[in-house]
């Protein structure tokens, strides 16, 4: 009963029409930065973060929602048609779902995709509706040890996940927590790594730092290549699938919804790994394999199912617990702190306008994406058709300002081109940028923690392994680390291992 | 070994984390019933030698690519011309102010890192500059830098 009374008020702030404007803009967004290839949800949503100043933090954090979601849907449209992925969760549509295009199936294959992301997106939601408030009871209770444990665990499932040597993505993990922690010492307000420079005293800001690794970094990646574009040009014809389509992917549709929704929540998962575990299930399960790859409509339902369950799930451990359980959700998570507000455990019953008005704007995102979407699919083709050469220029002066506007300070540019040119270097070198960014926000609170564990156990480390939630975070951290070392299980973690930069 | 790319990238982070150790044992490391600022800098310094030191080593076995590999046929002069273009940027932001400094990154940008035709980069460059200053500043009300050197002119002012 609460919780319909909760989404009744949910839907009230939702459905007020300045909220509306502000979903509407945000799934806009989403769906063009989905759709366009070098600009992902990280780089439009930290372009934007200062915006959400400018109104409540309903519509900030309704807008900011919006554009994650909606360049889930928007990716597959870039992967489908042009053979690039817009964002990283759309690597595996590339596969089957450009080969239907090419084959003249463009239009059952976009039409798939939105459907599955629909179905996906509405069940996440709903998990997330009931999930939440129950994980919410139990997560009163986390006290430092916990908070601490589930935050290195985070941390390395996304370094486990990360492409490449396992000792980088940590090495990445250990650097961000290192720049998180310039500024001011959160207990006895010590200046720490300053250099007697005023502008650090509040630490480094977590937009021109985001800006600088993947937005500038990107686009320094990227010119210094041909990019070449291989648009689809025959009619895309009717979006709707066939009743056999369908059919066939009834069954990846839920397997991926899921199995995305799962993956989602847990920290450090998301939607890239969801899609790529959803495909490696759907060529598994199908009696013909060898279709996969070759056009086969399963290869784009199941996974775009899974990155949208993720996408939808992945607010749980923000929403719930106050962790971001991503890059993106850290995002999110600054959203709410720039308006004042921390979400975790006591956010549902302090704060449940807000609470219950995302997930209330969230269906409605959903509505509206697949309506967006349909239609649209033209006018994203011709944006498609924009050359690069014209774009990069603009997406650099998009970064200035959205990082010039965070802060109103120069140095914050400064500081994206620093982190750019490091990003630049660190992709060339083989260093992920996504466990710095989320160990960079998590390391505040990680540090926190840990001193308050220690504290409050008198200096025993005992505190950390006496209590079960905290215990079982730190053995499945541990095992993940000694994964690497089997190697039966190193050739398992390559083949999981994927890029999830963006 | 001295040409893999591992070894330098190890020996750059190597470096890094002597520092932040370094930094850590100055900020008073304290005890563990009461840790100090400085806690856990010595420890993640200590942490990013370690992990420093294996992939260092790793360039030393000859594992990775080389570093001259990793620009081979890239463009690396257009990413050049990016940065000092961003450089330059950000120290006449103050001075030229917005609109001036976006419109001459952007017409830079379009000429000499990936050429488009006059026709279109400069129009596409005034529409954005002079749209996302209008955008910013009479829209959402964030305010730009103006340009202390254009100060009194009708579009600054």
């Amino acid at each position: 009963m609460d919780v319909l009374a909760g989404l009744a008020q949910g839907f009230a702030v939702a459905l007020d029409p300045i909220n509306l404007l502000y979903c509407f803009i945000g799934v806009f967004i989403g769906t063009l930065v989905g759709v366009l290839p070098g600009i992902g949800p990280i780089s439009a949503m930290s372009l934007l973060l200062p915006v959400t100043l400018s109104g409540t933090p309903e519509s900030g954090i309704i807008m900011m929602a919006g554009i994650y979601y909606g360049s889930m849907y928007g990716g597959s449209t870039t992967a489908v048609l042009v053979n690039i992925p817009g964002e990283a969760a759309s690597v595996v549509t590339c596969l089957d779902g450009h080969e239907m295009a090419k084959r003249g199936r463009a239009g059952p294959a976009l039409g798939i995709a939105a459907l599955g992301s629909f179905v996906a997106g509405t069940f996440a939601i709903i998990a997330l509706m009931l999930v939440a408030p129950i994980l919410a009871k139990v997560a009163v209770a986390f006290g430092p040890p916990e908070y601490f444990s589930l935050m290195v665990l985070g941390l390395t499932i996304l370094s486990f996940l990360t492409q490449g040597s396992m000792a980088k993505a940590l090495l990445m993990a250990a650097v961000g927590v290192v720049i998180g922690l310039i500024g001011l010492d959160q207990i006895n307000a010590m200046p720490r790594l300053t250099f007697d420079r005023l502008e650090l005293v509040d630490g480094i800001g977590l937009v021109p730092v985001v800006m600088g690794l993947f937005g500038v970094a990107e686009i320094l990646s990227n010119i210094e290549q041909q990019i070449r574009r291989d648009i689809v040009q025959s009619r895309i014809g009717s979006l709707w699938p066939s009743r056999d389509d369908l059919k066939a992917s009834a069954g990846p549709i839920g397997r991926g919804t899921i199995l995305g929704f799962l993956l989602g929540v847990l920290p450090g998962g998301g939607a890239v790994i969801s899609s790529f575990a959803s495909y490696a299930i759907e060529k598994k399960l199908s009696r013909t394999p060898e279709r996969f790859g070759k056009g086969a409509i399963e290869g784009v339902a199941g996974p775009e199912a899974a990155n949208n369950a993720a996408a939808g799930g992945a607010f749980i451990p923000l929403m719930t617990l106050g962790i971001p359980p991503n890059v993106i959700m850290a995002l999110l998570l600054g959203a709410f702190v720039i308006h004042g507000l921390q979400p975790g455990p006591l956010m549902m019953s302090q704060n449940p306008g807000i609470f219950w008005g995302i997930i209330a704007s969230m269906y409605v995102g959903n509505i509206m994406l697949l309506v967006l979407n349909m239609p649209l699919i033209g006018m994203w083709v011709q944006v498609l058709k924009a050359p690069y050469k014209i774009l990069f220029p603009l997406i650099l002066m998009f970064c200035i300002v959205g990082v010039f506007a965070s802060g109103n300070a120069v140095f914050d540019v400064f500081v994206m081109i620093g982190t750019g040119l490091l990003g630049y270097l660190m992709r060339k070198f083989g260093y992920e940028a996504a466990p710095l960014v989320l160990a960079f926000v998590l390391g505040p609170m990680l540090e926190n923690n840990l001193r308050k564990g220690l504290i409050l156990s008198e200096g025993n480390f005992d505190i950390f392994v006496t209590r079960p939630i905290s215990l079982a975070c730190l053995v499945v951290s541990v095992l993940l680390l000694l994964a690497p070392l089997l190697p039966a299980l190193r050739k398992k973690r390559e083949k999981v291992a994927l890029d999830v930069t963006e | 070994m001295v040409r893999r790319a591992e070894f330098w990238g190890g020996l750059f982070w190597l470096a890094f984390g002597v520092f932040i150790t370094w930094q850590g044992w100055l900020l008073e490391l304290g005890s563990l019933r009461e840790p100090g600022s400085g806690f856990v800098f010595f420890w993640l310094g200590l942490l990013i030698s370690v992990l420093a030191i294996s992939i260092t080593l790793n360039g030393v076995r000859g594992k990775g690519p080389l570093l001259g590999e990793l620009w081979q046929g890239a463009r690396w002069r257009n990413v050049l011309l990016v940065i000092l273009a961003l450089i330059v940027f950000g120290f006449m932001f103050e001075r030229l102010g917005f609109v001036m400094c976006s419109l001459a990154l952007l017409l830079f940008l379009m000429t000499f890192v990936d050429p488009v035709k006059p026709v279109l980069s400069i129009p596409i460059s005034i529409v954005a500059a002079v749209g996302v200053w209008y955008v910013l500043e009479k829209v959402l009300l964030v305010q730009l830098p103006k340009g202390s050197w254009l100060e009194g002119l009708p579009l600054v002012g």
